[in-house]
């Protein structure tokens, strides 16, 4: 386990190296491409994906009910925005307001989820014991589809707040607790025996080599966990959660209002792709090395 | 590793390839079967709630009475589904409520189907409850309380009629979206002061609540909602002898509601599972109408003399319009257009 986990270090650092010596001799060619051409290349392809889109919209071989233009949502995007538009946005909150009530809920729920997942995932790592015992339920909990146990969780919580966070909490701790649990029982053990011989207790081994060598694969797990955590919302929020993206989603659904619908996942999608970029850049943060060898 | 992980990459394409495959023959069987070559198919939508299609549907009438057709029944939660299905050109025939049916015909949907039924008027089986303990005696008090529907449903738009009725403005109280089986877990709970909503989970609600209005009431008061059948035209068009056929069939079971409801309630414990008492409530609690009743001036009239169901369903269009669920109201006519007066041709 440990001669991966170097091997791996050694397999992610190598490219790194090679590529930023290949940039620095291939500096005039590389100009283009670095610094136009990525978000270049992307927005030319989503502009095609949206050409073709609306093309296939305006040749109406289904029903603008069914495939509705691209034009049609950006009207929703307008539409839902304005809170003076008779309906105060969609069916009385707006777009934004929706997305910070359905943000909130993510947060906890994946708050609370990292916090559990981490705790249980050291105690996993460290206790072989702990692990042989909790490592199928955990994985047992991640095979359930998280509408199924919303029914349970509403009839034990409620119709409020409380089973949206806890569906999405349990939704997110079991890609923490497990990534955790694996990134500690891969740390290096002559890390340990080192700080070990070094004087250092059982805690400060924990907390001063243990931990920070863990640290890029727990925060990876903390990536999967706010995916797994925001791509359940919509199924959150089928109780009661009118208030949130996702029971726009639904409810736009409810009268075939395609347009809406399509304006939710893409919001979805798009601030899913912000946090996840959010939480790399944290990872970045927090583990320097990684990557550079 | 290496080696390990790439046999293991093999075996899992294997096994993937092989689900594929078998799911790719399934759907070939399934769309086999559905439209062979020599026979007509009869895709039907229906609900899960007692109505006299159960019984149709239970003693196999309309295959009986269509030898050579491929009849297949479908069930759905709602009419919201329903009419995606008809859009996207899955279905013939479906029974529907009264609110997504105004839904339909209005634009933007305007999903080319005809009502050629009234199976039923909803009656006491839709009912607003109030917990026993909120306190609540009338409409008027429901301000400021919470109170629990199915959104889009029949049951929504009689919680807002009421509403309206009473004069109470709907932004005062707090309206939740919940589906009859969450309704009945928040309302344990005590989550919830109240609900509109239909049997059997109101049967559950009225033992320890008390019912303000139910929509027999609302009814009489020119509210009422409906449960229909809606065909699609091309579909009445090329096969007007299923239509008629479906008629028939469930004329029968209408009358055979009047006649003797156990016959019925018996189907109905069969189809859904729920206790032939139970059914035999739920049929008990909504108002059936044999096809020449249909044709009285108050529902489909005669095609030279169009009844009022027409402005019944214009007025529900205007509901969805105010909660902005349909672009606009279009002219009564449109709403003549979309009914079929419910005559058998062949005169049976």
């Amino acid at each position: 386990m440990s001669a991966q986990f170097t091997k791996n270090a050694l397999d992610e650092a190598a490219p790194a190296r090679g590529w930023s010596r290949e940039k620095r001799t291939r500096r005039d060619y590389r100009h283009w491409s670095g610094v136009f051409g990525g978000p270049l290349l992307g927005l030319v392809a989503v502009l095609a994906l949206l050409a073709v889109w609306q093309l296939l919209a305006l040749a109406r071989i289904w029903p603008e009910q069914i495939v509705p233009p691209p034009t049609r949502v950006w009207e929703q995007l307008l539409v839902t925005t304005d809170p003076h538009n008779g309906q105060g946005g969609y069916a009385g909150a707006t777009l934004w307001q929706r997305l910070a009530v359905s943000l909130r809920r993510v947060a906890y729920g994946s708050g609370y989820g990292i916090v559990i997942g981490v705790l249980l995932g050291l105690v996993m790592g460290l206790v072989p014991v702990v692990r042989v015992v909790v490592a199928p339920l955990v994985t047992f909990l991640r095979a359930l589809p998280p509408l199924a146990y919303l029914s349970l969780l509403v009839i034990w919580f409620g119709i409020d707040e409380e089973p949206k966070v806890y569906l999405l909490m349990l939704a997110a701790f079991p890609p923490v607790a497990v990534a955790t649990a694996a990134a500690v029982s891969g740390v290096n053990r002559q890390y340990v025996e080192a700080a070990r011989a070094l004087g250092a207790r059982r805690r400060h081994v924990l907390g001063s080599v243990v931990l920070p060598a863990a640290a890029p694969e727990i925060l990876t797990g903390v990536r999967l966990a706010v995916g797994v955590a925001y791509s359940s919302v919509v199924a959150a929020e089928t109780v009661n959660g009118a208030d949130g993206i996702g029971g726009m989603v639904l409810n736009a659904q409810r009268y075939n209002q395609t347009a809406v619908v399509l304006l939710g996942l893409f919001v979805i999608g798009i601030t899913g792709l912000v946090i996840d970029a959010l939480i790399v850049a944290v990872r970045r943060l927090l583990s320097p090395w990684r990557g550079r060898a | 590793m290496p080696t390990s992980s790439r046999i293991s990459r093999r075996d899992a394409l294997t096994l993937f390839g092989g689900i594929a495959s078998a799911s790719a023959l399934a759907a070939c069987g399934v769309g086999g079967s559905g439209t062979p070559p020599s026979t007509t198919s009869v895709r039907i939508a229906f609900q899960n709630f007692a109505d006299s299609t159960l019984l149709v549907k239970d003693q196999g009438t309309l295959e009986r009475a269509l030898p050579g057709h491929t009849v297949t029944w479908t069930a759905f939660d709602s009419g919201a589904s329903i009419n995606t299905a008809f859009l996207s050109g899955a279905l013939d025939i479906a029974v529907i409520g009264s609110s997504p049916t105004a839904q339909a015909i209005c634009p933007p949907l305007g999903i080319p189907y005809q009502v050629i039924e009234l199976l039923n008027v909803i009656g006491s089986s839709e009912a607003l409850v109030v917990r026993a303990g909120s306190g609540i005696t009338a409409l008027a008090e429901l301000t400021g309380h919470k109170i629990a529907t199915p959104f889009s449903s029949t049951a929504h738009y009689s919680l807002l009629a009421a509403l309206d009725q009473a004069g109470v403005d709907p932004g005062g109280v707090t309206l939740v979206d919940l589906e009859p089986q969450n309704i009945l877990a928040a309302w344990q709970r005590g989550d919830i002061d109240g609900a509109y909503v239909w049997t059997p989970t109101l049967s559950t609600l009225r033992r320890d609540g008390t019912t303000l209005i139910d929509s027999a009431r609302l009814a009489e008061a020119g509210k009422p909602t409906m449960t229909f059948a809606v065909a699609h035209n091309d579909f009445i068009a090329s096969h007007p002898d299923v239509v008629d056929a479906w008629l028939t069939a469930t004329n029968d079971a209408i009358t055979q509601i009047g006649r003797d409801p156990a016959v019925v309630a018996e189907a109905v414990h069969r189809q859904l599972g729920i206790s032939g008492a139970d059914a035999l409530a739920q049929l008990d609690q909504n108002i059936y109408l044999d096809l020449d009743q249909q044709r009285g001036a108050d529902y489909f009239g005669s095609t030279a003399a169009p009844g009022a169901l027409a402005d019944r369903l214009r007025d529900t269009a205007e509901f969805l319009f105010q909660q902005k669920k349909v672009d606009s109201v279009p002219e009564l006519a449109t709403f003549r257009a979309a009914l079929r007066v419910p005559e058998v041709s062949d005169g049976s």
